[in-house]
């Protein structure tokens, strides 16, 4: 196991993409905070902490493409053969995948999560630091980088993949917006990774979801991918 | 050691394998030849373990692929050379391939050197030409020092300076004791190259035999002859040989020697033109097996 | 020319061998028309029994509208006028249950109104002081003149002056009583000779945008303004009749729950809504020569979004998001995928001019989601309104103009995204990033803006970044003399419609420009 994780480290270590994408997640995550941040008018203060954590929006779909690239681009090129071929463990090579993937997005996303912070800071100065949406904010890049990578797994496709952690990310919400019916808002809204996951980011009374119940249910997706993935990675052929 | 028995394996309604079993030996190279969709590849990614065969067993060293703790270490394969992900250099590539290992780089450098690729080690793979990624693959095979190799079609995408360096290292690799078992499906690349050659067809073994072995049982020497004279098919006939008429004025004749030929037709006043000796190849063995579909094997000499 | 077309005929072939690429099509079909059919509004009209349909008054334009308020009024025969000083105008905003705040609203409205009729719908004409938008002449609903601005009290008092002449209704303000200004004049045809006339007082509902956990949502409920008017003087062809007492549309002092229009608006907000105003009621009380009228509901286009009622047909195509995210990955990928296997060597040996091979990729990806588009929007349009219609939500009606522009406008919506995507394929040449990014540019600023940003900055956003072709959408105008929360999330964008498209397009261009210009300088 040690060795596959080591190998797997250096995969990812050599890949030209790597330092691109995390440098990306740091720098639009503190972009984002700091445009976010510069708002004035009403709704500004509603909840300041939240606000100079926007930009984890723009951050988790940089991560989500990395969560992708781990396998998905292995599948793109014909890779993922060569890596089974020398690692024939299957489950212990996407258990060394997530482990890599996760160390490497916590410390990317500590310094963007940090800076976001600062920044709204420096521009909102009447705020108070909470530390537990940040603590929250930089798990929950950690799970959504896993939930692309169980999701790439069991797509084998990275296009199909990001296209789908996207929707689910992204649409989520938006269909969450229109709908009226409390009821169904209020289900969807516990039920989806993203919506679910980012009431850790909130310090105002929010009745959806306690913050870190909702992060939870963003493990359970992540959890869910990765199970799913690792079945199909096992029964099918390579 | 390699051991394939009785593997069978359906995609949907093809079958893929139909009861494919052979062995490979250390000490020698071994051909294993069939036109396109005889299931060679098939074959080959069910002993590495990235397809599951419905029955039979495909063994490394008595144990299954995926039993393997370091399997480079028990065989070294190249399956497809482009298989790799472009942006990662040579070098790197190798890397992560030996940790996985438990090796480390001082042996990456050693098999970069063996392939003759220390040169552009720390280029982009992606830049690579077919040829170059061939070398590339054949470095990843090596790294473990296994001894079993097993190449998928290696000569494809070479160039002649290219597939005369391959020929000299796979019989290399034979001469330090190791198993080798190189696919192809031309029987022309492996002449020179293979001991021993397995012949796939329909997803199962029609021939398994030595390369001297398979030449003995074509069908032997034959002579062809230019001759426009209605008697020449009469007189060699006569003189106990084989004759078919090949073409307007060409005759094919078996069982008699080139010399044997000139002699009888001379001694009846025949006239000819133009006599040619034509010793049987593998290829003709090879094409006479596949095209007459018959299953049939030899008891290997082994 | 006969190079593109043989260019496009490969493409075409292309894509329609690839199974994935044509599944992909349906799929975002799929969505734009299944999200769309969700049961996921409900609401209350029709589930009451007889009686609690949803019906809204409407407007001499046929515009659905909200007619409802305080009239005091009298007949007037022929050409006439009225005038009146208003000397006051307080309101009262709701609050916790039971504990109204005092406050107005900004188009609380109290002034002299002439009515065809006391039914609602009924054209009319009125000039009016304002809660903080100055003196105004208002007339069939969606009109509206801004006179001088200014407020009302005791010390600072306004005359008011509404003169009929044939059709046209004049509208006149001093602040003395005798140096008087012009606001303006209303021509409206069809007005009957006899005509009911008088003060009125109205105010709208009261909406603020709170932050509810996730989501900016909005909160508010009925609110009540009374005016004090006195020195009131009439002239022309008034009957003499006594002066009587109308609550037009008088549902809101029942609580307002009925979700429906013709009352006071009733409103469907994120977050709960507060109970009505338990102070005030509407009413008028006269003491000698000093009316006072006590109000609440308004005179305006019935329109949806927080301060108003019911949904338009933007509604039915929520899925609009997921099947964009679908043809952004297509518009990627069918570029992408070449690159990935080198068969873009191939295609360029076969076609050596890039451009126009860039070309004929953006006219078959972009043709096929426009026509997919379409095909979706028009059955999820026409099918969802029945749905929301069957679960008692309450649905404007939009006009034929309006459902052709909002059907032809996703589609072309999807067919400009699913271009921009491939150009943004082209200069990235892998796919997950080309996704990404145009993921990102074209539907996370409507994410964040719809979500998470406060209302300037989403704006801003939604002008600038490809997601302002999503305005394509917007099935309701605007009105600026309606206070309403005109945000994304009620189904207002801040462009016009082919404005948004104009900007997607313009984004679109440039990409393509670049992927033009990398794809000639580029080794393949």
């Amino acid at each position: 196991m040690i060795d596959i994780v080591r190998a797997e480290w250096t995969k990812l270590r050599t890949s030209p993409g790597t330092l691109a994408l995390l440098v990306g997640v740091i720098v639009a995550t503190v972009g984002v905070s700091a445009a976010a941040s510069a708002c004035s008018g009403t709704g500004c203060d509603a909840d300041l902490p939240k606000l100079g954590l926007t930009g984890v929006q723009l951050g988790q779909a940089v991560v989500a493409i990395l969560g992708v690239l781990v396998i998905g681009h292995e599948y793109g090129t014909g890779m993922v053969r060569v890596t089974l071929t020398a690692m024939p463990r299957r489950l212990h090579v996407l258990a060394a995948k997530a482990a890599v993937l996760a160390a490497v997005v916590a410390v990317a996303a500590v310094p963007a999560v940090a800076g976001a912070v600062a920044v709204s800071q420096l521009m909102l100065p009447d705020h108070n630091v909470v530390l537990r949406p940040a603590v929250g904010s930089v798990l929950y890049l950690v799970l959504v980088a896993l939930l692309a990578l169980g999701t790439a797994t069991a797509f084998r496709s990275a296009a199909a993949a990001i296209g789908t952690i996207l929707a689910v990310l992204y649409a989520l919400p938006i269909v969450l917006a229109v709908v009226t019916d409390e009821e169904w808002r209020d289900r969807l809204r516990r039920m989806g990774p993203s919506t679910a996951g980012l009431a850790v980011q909130a310090t105002t009374a929010d009745a959806v979801t306690g913050p870190w119940k909702g992060l939870g249910v963003l493990a359970l997706w992540a959890l869910g991918a990765l199970l799913v993935g690792a079945v199909l990675l096992h029964r099918r052929d390579a | 050691m390699i051991t394939v028995n009785g593997l069978r394996k359906r995609f949907g309604a093809t079958t893929a394998l139909d009861g494919m079993t052979f062995t490979v030996d250390p000490g020698r190279v071994t051909g294993f030849v069939g036109p396109n969709g005889a299931g060679k590849s098939t074959t080959m990614r069910v002993i590495l373990g990235l397809d599951a065969a419905d029955a039979g067993t495909a063994l490394v060293e008595g144990r299954p692929y995926r039993a393997l703790r370091h399997p480079l270490r028990h065989v070294g394969s190249l399956l497809d050379a482009s298989a790799l992900q472009p942006g990662r250099t040579a070098r790197n590539h190798l890397l992560w391939l030996a940790h996985s290992q438990g090796l480390g780089a001082r042996r990456v450098d050693e098999v970069l050197e063996r392939s003759g690729l220390q040169g552009v080690a720390r280029r982009r793979a992606g830049g690579f030409s077919l040829g170059m990624r061939q070398r590339l693959g054949i470095a990843a095979a090596l790294l473990g020092d296994p001894p079993a190799l097993m190449l998928d079609e290696p000569f494809n995408g070479m160039d002649p300076e290219g597939i005369i360096w391959m020929r000299g290292f796979l019989r290399g690799l034979a001469a330090e004791g190791r198993a080798v078992l190189v696919s192809s499906h031309l029987m022309g690349e492996l002449e020179d190259t293979a001991d021993h050659v397995v012949v796939a067809g329909r997803g199962r073994v029609i021939a398994d035999a030595s390369v001297a072995q398979l030449l003995a049982a074509a069908s032997g020497d034959r002579v062809t002859l230019r001759s426009h004279s209605a008697e020449a098919s009469a007189v060699l006939a006569e003189a106990g040989a084989t004759v078919t008429r090949a073409g307007d004025g060409v005759l094919s004749v078996a069982g008699l020697a080139a010399g044997d030929v000139v002699a009888a037709l001379h001694r009846r006043g025949v006239a000819f033109s133009e006599v040619s000796a034509h010793r049987a190849s593998l290829e003709d063995a090879y094409l006479e097996l596949t095209r007459d579909a018959v299953e049939y094997r030899w008891e290997s000499a082994s | 020319m006969t190079a593109y077309l043989r260019a496009l005929a490969a493409e075409w072939t292309k894509f329609r061998t690839m199974r994935g690429w044509v599944a992909a099509v349906m799929i975002a079909a799929a969505l734009i028309v299944g999200l769309g059919l969700l049961p996921g509004l409900q609401g209350s009209c029709g589930k009451h029994g007889p009686g609690s349909e949803c019906v809204a008054p409407v407007g001499p334009g046929g515009e659905e509208v909200t007619d409802s308020l305080t009239f005091v009024h009298q007949a007037l025969t022929g050409d006439g006028s009225v005038t009146v000083r208003l000397t006051g105008l307080t309101g009262e905003l709701p609050g916790e249950p039971g504990k109204p705040r005092s406050g107005l609203v900004p188009w609380a409205k109290a002034g002299l109104i002439v009515r065809g009729a006391t039914t609602q719908g009924a054209t009319y004409a009125a000039v009016m002081m304002t809660g903080s938008h100055g003196v105004r002449l208002q007339y069939d609903f969606v009109h509206d003149v801004a006179g001088r601005p200014g407020g009302v009290s005791a010390d600072a008092p306004r005359w008011l002056r509404l003169t009929r002449s044939g059709d046209t209704l004049t509208a006149a303000e001093s602040t003395d009583g005798t140096a008087w200004t012009t606001v303006g004049s209303a021509r409206l045809s069809g007005l009957p000779a006899t005509v009911e006339a008088g003060l009125f007082v109205t105010s709208p509902q009261h909406t603020e945008e709170v932050d509810v956990g996730l989501g900016s949502g909005a909160m508010g409920g009925p609110s009540h303004a009374t005016g004090v008017f006195d020195r009131l003087a009439l002239a022309g062809g008034w009957q003499g009749d006594a002066w009587k007492t109308d609550v037009i549309g008088a549902q809101v002092e029942h609580g307002g729950g009925a979700g429906g229009p013709g009352g006071a608006p009733d409103a469907p907000v994120a977050g709960g809504s507060v109970g009505p105003a338990a102070g005030r009621v509407s009413g008028a009380e006269r003491e000698g020569d000093t009316f006072r009228l006590t109000g609440s509901g308004d005179l305006a286009p019935s329109i949806p979004g927080a301060a108003g009622v019911g949904v338009t047909i933007t509604s039915t195509l929520v899925g609009t998001f997921a099947g964009l995210i679908v043809v952004v990955v297509l518009g990627a990928v069918f570029v992408t995928a070449e690159y990935r296997r080198g068969l873009i060597r191939t295609t360029f040996a076969a076609a050596p001019h890039r451009v126009r091979l860039l070309a004929a990729k953006a006219t078959v990806v972009g043709g096929v989601t426009f026509v997919a588009g379409l095909v979706a929007a028009a059955v999820v349009v026409s099918l969802g309104q029945d749905v929301l219609r069957d679960n008692g939500v309450y649905l404007h009606p939009a006009s034929t103009a309006t459902e052709v522009r909002v059907v032809v406008g996703t589609a072309a919506l999807l067919a400009v995204a699913a271009v921009l995507a491939l150009a943004f394929g082209t200069v990235l040449r892998l796919g997950v990033t080309a996704i990404t990014t145009a993921v990102v540019v074209i539907v996370m600023p409507y994410v964040l803006a719809m979500t998470v940003l406060p209302t300037a900055a989403g704006q801003w956003l939604l002008r600038v970044s490809p997601a302002a072709a999503f305005a394509l959408q917007q099935a309701s105008p605007a009105y600026p003399q309606v206070a309403n929360i005109y945000t994304p999330a009620n189904g207002y964008f801040p462009l016009a419609p082919w404005a948004g498209l104009a900007v997607l397009a313009a984004w679109a261009a440039v990409a393509f420009a670049a992927a033009a210009v990398v794809l000639r300088k580029r080794d393949a």
